[in-house]
């Protein structure tokens, strides 16, 4: 795979190359939140805040996404039919929806790519399970050009989870800023074919792969990496990586999940929480969604929407009986369904370090501290008390 | 950090999860291909009035060759709908070998209870079934089972006790205990009046107050069940109810001597995909829509208790 270097005027004309052939995402700046919003010509990028307020799974998998329409209609009778049939009868027409336009999401952090690569896992059927098509038509039309975090935050646990700042899984192409510009590192087939039509100079292109016709599109000129240039990016992978002290271990914490399932010390964690969702909206993992219908007179559709798995109703019966009435059973079911129950089912944590829920907790409940504590055996604990 | 950010700073994880998933790496690709969300279209063709709060709904796939292919096993659960309010979880309540029609018995208890019990012959509904797991009643031929439900837990039960009979021969007993609030709330009367008639079933009805002119049994299931003091030798024992009574009913099959793997049950809970994605329906790592809803006790004594 090709190695390449875009002068940083050159991005510009980049992203409007890539947006000949698709539509373009990027982090824009708008009253001081930084969000992926749709790129068009003229729009400033932002890579000097470190995440968005939200990882881009909305481009992924949207926060409402109606994926069947229906039609109440009355049907004549059949020719020639007697008695009950040959009165008109209701009929219902089904129209299913699914919108999966071609995308390049450019400027998302490594962590937030491998939030993908982890939601893959339950989509995806792995493990025999079902296989979601609303999903999936729009991960596969999706190619994510990623941005090495050159400065972590003291949020940030990517390594602690087994990633790191200059990560590459679900990561077509990675750019790496450098003096003059970025390092572009191309990774996957799909980010060949979407730089297939970008223009290049001072070498040969980058191939398309057989069967994608590149269009005949000019600017965002890539060139040869020189290999200072890369050295120096490899510098500042290295430099990144080095910031992310790992706040806790992963050795262990399902087994210990498991076993302190009936902790007190569960309470003591919840005790702040408010429940109102927001690590699960901002996080690039969280996927739990609700179904519902709406009818306006004979035409109708049914939706699905992220859920909340903090809300009480998220679980409750229509008998009344609820398996996690208590604030504590939620909080502890969204932590060890992250460390636990989807390792269990899956090849994946749920969990890619982006520290996003503990930069927007209203009451700063904090991930690495759950874990932390969650994530000791009992006795250790009892006896680091004692200590 | 030191040592490791010399190494792979490329960014291949550095940790590896094979302490946390010891086959991690290896794709499995899904087994069902097409849409899992698109219901089937079918038409109510038959309503029966069960007890005051519960029908049960006989519907047939618009699509002849989809009711020709239909099948599931017993204890297996389907998702039913009214286009327009939603979706909720039945058990499938028709025989097995049944070709004409599939049926579904529900209690009206909230929204999509309310809009289904609103229908008429002849309105459309989606049915997207079967899902989850059913009874594994093939390992069970050879032994006595032993049926312990109330209310409308019958309806989960209700088409195992019909592929048992079906086949009858294949098992060594069918004893099945019914409990009710009162007369009036017993389901499938017209079939329990036909399985009191036949000598190759031990059935047994017991309502929670006397009642003028009732002649069965008197008392909570769970009471009834340690006087009926069933053995447990050869028997599977299948308890489905209220939660209330199903808790009780599994500390009487222990008291009777019933070990774990003898004892099944089936669970409910919210639901909503069906298809193991959504979240909600987990007791632990396990989801109610696919692996169970049926669970063998000593599989649920795996599981976090968190019913």
């Amino acid at each position: 795979m090709a190695t390449k270097f875009l002068a940083q005027e050159q991005l510009p004309a980049l992203l409007e190359a890539l947006a000949q052939g698709a539509r373009v995402v990027t982090p824009v700046k708008s009253d001081g939140v930084v969000q992926f919003e749709l790129w068009s010509p003229g729009t400033e990028v932002e890579l000097d805040v470190l995440l968005a307020k939200q990882s881009p799974k909305e481009w992924v998998f949207p926060q409402c996404e109606t994926y069947l329409r229906f039609d109440y209609t009355m049907a004549p009778p059949a020719e020639g039919a007697e008695g009950e049939a040959a009165l008109p009868h209701e009929t219902v027409h089904l129209r299913t929806t699914n919108e999966a336009p071609r995308q390049v999401i450019f400027g998302l952090r490594p962590c937030d790519a491998r939030g993908f690569v982890q939601m893959d896992q339950v989509f995806g059927g792995y493990g025999g399970f079902y296989f979601d098509p609303l999903y999936n038509a729009r991960r596969e039309a999706t190619t994510l050009f990623a941005v090495t975090c050159r400065e972590p935050r003291s949020t940030c646990f990517c390594t602690a989870v087994g990633g790191c700042p200059a990560g590459q899984e679900g990561v077509d192409a990675l750019f790496t800023e450098i003096d003059g510009g970025f390092l572009v590192e191309v990774l996957t087939a799909k980010g060949e074919a979407a730089l297939a039509g970008v223009a290049t100079a001072g070498g040969a292109g980058i191939a398309a792969p057989t069967g994608v016709t590149a269009g005949a599109v000019t600017g965002g000129a890539l060139l040869d990496a020189t290999e200072a240039q890369v050295a120096q990016a490899a510098e500042v992978k290295m430099a990144a990586s080095a910031k992310v002290e790992p706040p806790f271990t992963l050795e262990g914490i399902r087994d210990n999940l498991h076993d302190n399932f009936a902790d007190s010390r569960w309470h003591d964690l919840c005790m702040r929480c408010i429940s109102c969702g927001t690590c699960t909206y901002v996080c690039p993992n969280c996927y739990c969604f609700n179904i519902n219908d709406a009818l306006v007179e004979t035409k109708g559709e049914r939706y699905r929407t992220w859920d909340n798995c903090f809300n009480p109703q998220y679980t409750e019966e229509t008998s009344g009986h609820n398996p996690r009435a208590h604030k504590a059973n939620r909080f502890r079911n969204r932590f060890s369904h992250k460390f636990w129950y989807y390792p269990d089912k899956y090849d994946s944590l749920l969990c890619s370090g982006c520290g996003r829920c503990i930069m927007h907790c209203p009451t700063r409940i904090d991930i690495r501290e759950v874990l932390r504590v969650m994530g000791t055996p009992v006795a250790a604990t009892a006896e680091g008390k004692e200590a | 950090m030191t040592e490791t950010a010399s190494g792979d700073v490329q960014g291949k994880s550095r940790l590896t999860f094979a302490d946390v998933v010891p086959d991690a790496g290896i794709p499995r690709a899904g087994k069902l291909s097409g849409n899992p969300y698109l219901p089937e279209v079918a038409t109510v063709v038959q309503i029966i009035q069960e007890t005051p709060a519960i029908k049960t709904f006989r519907v047939r796939f618009d699509d002849p060759e989809v009711q020709r292919n239909f099948s599931f096993r017993p204890g297996q659960v389907g998702q039913l709908g009214v286009f327009g309010v939603g979706e909720a979880t039945f058990a499938i309540t028709s025989r097995p070998s049944e070709k004409e029609f599939i049926q579904f018995s529900v209690m009206r208890a909230g929204e999509v209870t309310k809009a289904i019990h609103n229908l008429s012959e002849g309105d459309k509904v989606g049915v997207r079934a079967p899902m989850g797991r059913g009874f594994p009643v093939e390992e069970w031929k050879g032994k006595k089972i032993l049926y312990v439900m109330g209310g409308i837990g019958s309806a989960a039960l209700k088409a195992t006790i019909e592929y048992t009979l079906e086949h009858r021969a294949d098992y060594a007993g069918i004893s099945i205990l019914y409990g009710a609030t009162a007369p009036q709330n017993f389901t499938y009367q017209y079939d329990i009046v036909e399985w009191q008639k036949r000598d190759d079933i031990d059935l047994r009805l017991t309502i929670d107050r006397e009642c003028d002119g009732w002649q069965c049994d008197v008392g909570l299931v769970p009471a009834v069940l340690e006087r009926m003091a069933p053995s447990p030798e050869n028997t599977i024992a299948i308890t489905c109810g209220p939660p209330i009574m199903i808790k009780f009913a599994l500390l009487s099959f222990k008291k009777l001597g019933f070990t774990p793997e003898q004892t099944y049950t089936t669970l409910e809970k919210r639901m909503k995909c069906g298809i193991g994605i959504c979240g909600r329906c987990n007791v632990g790592p396990k989801y109610v829509c696919v692996d169970g809803p049926v669970f063998s006790l000593a599989e649920l004594n795996e599981l976090p208790d968190e019913l």
